[in-house]
């Protein structure tokens, strides 16, 4: 492999870092390529994208709330080529070192005076329901400049927890369209498990709804909560799926009875020879 | 270099196990010296391969494997064809017959389809050591249906103390299920405000995918008498029976416990504040009591 393919590996493995391990996974990559001066300007894109599409949270300098890192809340690069990233709660950009997570030289941003009273309610109800759902999520509206007349809700949750070697994060994302009036929604949850194993549940859940009045408000409540109404749902299937691929305990309902299953073929028939299995 | 493979190791800890066989094939790639310890510690999703002789699938994994060849377990051949590729001793090899064909009434009692496989070798001390594969896939036939894998890797060593055998297991089951949700039309059907309580609100369409995979390793050590040489098999048979119940278990609790409640900790069904407020209530309540 040569170097070029080796930092392209390194970027992949990043970009598959489970919640709040990227440092990990960081530490485990320099090691094996051992070349820190190429590493570190080669993964800066990954960690780059992995920061935005993860929703990172950054303490803004100045604001006693965290906003979110994300696509959505990049400003259009400055003069001297530097990436800007706005918080509309306290109306202020900023720079965001990918690697330290830090944010510095926050300045004061003016909001589009027309999309700002529909953005600041979305807000407001947002926070609302952030509280009643989240013990540690926040939430960042951004209202997009092109096309004007539409308004993003993104919110993360991120729960670590290593000294029991779990950890997830809820993300999810509503888009409100007033142009064509409708809210497309995707929520993605992420949890790792891995005491003395390696498990973990993805979801992706992509909604759409055509947008009566009264709903804007009440929405994303509404729809989270029917998210959760699926990973219920899928807890019955998965069970299901589960107990096809291997019984608890086989159709006699007793465990093997190992002493007979020697020298017993299964070409004869299994039905005919049921007493074999721990009759008592 | 040890420190490097627990990097390697502890990184593929990390990475979704979904994509484990490409993760390895990248770091083979990267540190290509290193294949073999990492081959033979990361477990992979077993290969299903058929027996050109007899006809019957078996499981292809690190330990049936010579160069680019694997042995099969029912006819002791293997594909491709291999001059001096190594297999059991004779005696090894009747045992292995036996527990081959124990294992797949195993198989067939707990699984009710799939493949199983067992191979046997004999070790620098005098015993023996085996592994005991077992692996079922479910294919979804529609779109919407779930689908699933359930591969185990059962290890064991054994050494033979007079009448008694010590016995060391190290079992591994790599669990996958993926479930795929989609609903739309509800708009059309019902409109918005029809209220019928049918769980689809406002008419939102809807489309999921829910994935949940993984691989749990557990050790066990026990002795068990021994009267022939085929004890070995009852013996290995119960550890194994006993093990795979027990991760059985755990999985499902994991699987469908765990996760679900990281994911209620990350976002609660009930109002918080709701309860937050109530737990202020009880507060002062408590606290004129106390007056």
């Amino acid at each position: 492999m040569n170097a070029a393919e080796r930092i392209e590996a390194a970027s992949s493995f990043l970009l598959q870092s489970p919640p709040g391990e990227i440092n990990d996974v960081l530490n485990d990559v320099r090691n094996i390529i051992s070349d820190d001066d190429s590493l570190h300007e080669g993964v800066l894109p990954a960690l780059k994208e992995y920061n935005l599409s993860q929703f990172m949270t950054v303490d803004v300098p100045g604001t006693t709330h965290q906003s979110i890192v994300s696509e959505a809340a990049r400003v259009s690069a400055t003069d001297a080529g530097q990436e800007r990233f706005v918080d509309p709660r306290s109306k202020t950009s900023f720079l965001f070192d990918h690697l330290s997570l830090e944010a510095s030289d926050s300045q004061p941003a003016e909001p589009d005076a027309d999309s700002e009273p529909f953005r600041a309610a979305l807000e407001k109800s947002t926070l609302t329901y952030l509280s009643a759902h989240f013990n540690d999520g926040v939430a960042s509206i951004f209202a997009s400049k092109e096309p004007t007349n539409q308004f993003i809700i993104q919110v993360v949750a991120n729960k670590y927890n290593p000294a029991n070697y779990w950890a997830g994060r809820w993300r999810s994302e509503y888009t409100i369209d007033l142009n064509e009036n409708n809210i497309r929604g995707k929520v993605l949850v992420n949890v790792h498990y891995y005491e003395q194993g390696n498990v973990q549940l993805s979801t992706t859940h992509t909604i759409s709804l055509s947008l009566p009045a009264a709903v804007v408000t009440s929405t994303p409540s509404a729809s989270a909560s029917k998210i959760l109404a699926l990973i219920e749902d899928e807890e019955g299937d998965g069970e299901k799926t589960f107990k096809g691929l291997r019984r608890a305990l086989p159709l006699t309902r007793q465990k093997l009875d190992w002493d007979k299953v020697l020298g017993y073929k299964l070409g004869a028939e299994l039905s005919s020879s049921k007493g074999m299995f721990g009759n008592s | 270099m040890a420190d490097l493979v627990d990097s390697m190791l502890d990184l593929m800890r990390r990475l979704p196990p979904t994509r484990t066989e490409e993760n390895v094939t990248a770091l083979i790639g990267i540190c290509p010296e290193y294949a073999d310890d990492l081959l033979g510690s990361v477990d992979q999703p077993l290969k299903l391969r058929t027996d050109r002789a007899t006809g019957k699938e078996y499981l292809a994994c690190d330990y049936n494997r010579d160069g680019e060849s694997y042995r099969s377990p029912w006819s002791n051949e293997y594909d491709p064809p291999l001059d001096d590729g190594t297999i059991p001793t004779p005696k090894l090899r009747k045992l292995e017959i036996a527990a081959n064909e124990a294992f797949d009434t195993y198989r067939e009692m707990y699984f009710e389809g799939g493949a199983s496989s067992v191979y046997l070798w004999d070790l620098d001390d005098g015993g023996f050591a085996g592994v005991v594969l077992l692996k079922k896939t479910m294919t979804p036939t529609a779109p919407h249906e779930p689908s699933g894998s359930w591969d185990s890797i059962h290890v064991f060593e054994t050494a033979e103390r007079g009448r008694q055998a010590h016995y060391k297991l190290t079992s591994t089951v790599m669990l996958q299920l993926v479930t795929r949700k989609g609903s739309d039309g509800d708009a059309e059907d019902k409109g918005s405000g029809a209220g019928n309580g049918s769980g689809s609100k406002a008419g939102w369409k809807h489309e999921g995918e829910v994935s949940l995979s993984g691989s749990m390793t557990r050790q066990t050590e026990q002795d068990w008498p021994i009267l022939d040489s085929s004890s070995h098999i009852t013996n290995t048979g119960r550890m194994i029976e006993e093990m795979e119940i027990k991760m059985r278990n755990l999985l499902q609790e994991v699987y469908f416990g765990k996760t679900r409640d990281i994911v209620y900790d990350l976002r609660s069904v009930d109002d918080l504040e709701k309860a937050r407020r109530q737990r202020e209530l009880q507060k002062e309540l408590v606290g004129f009591i106390k007056r």
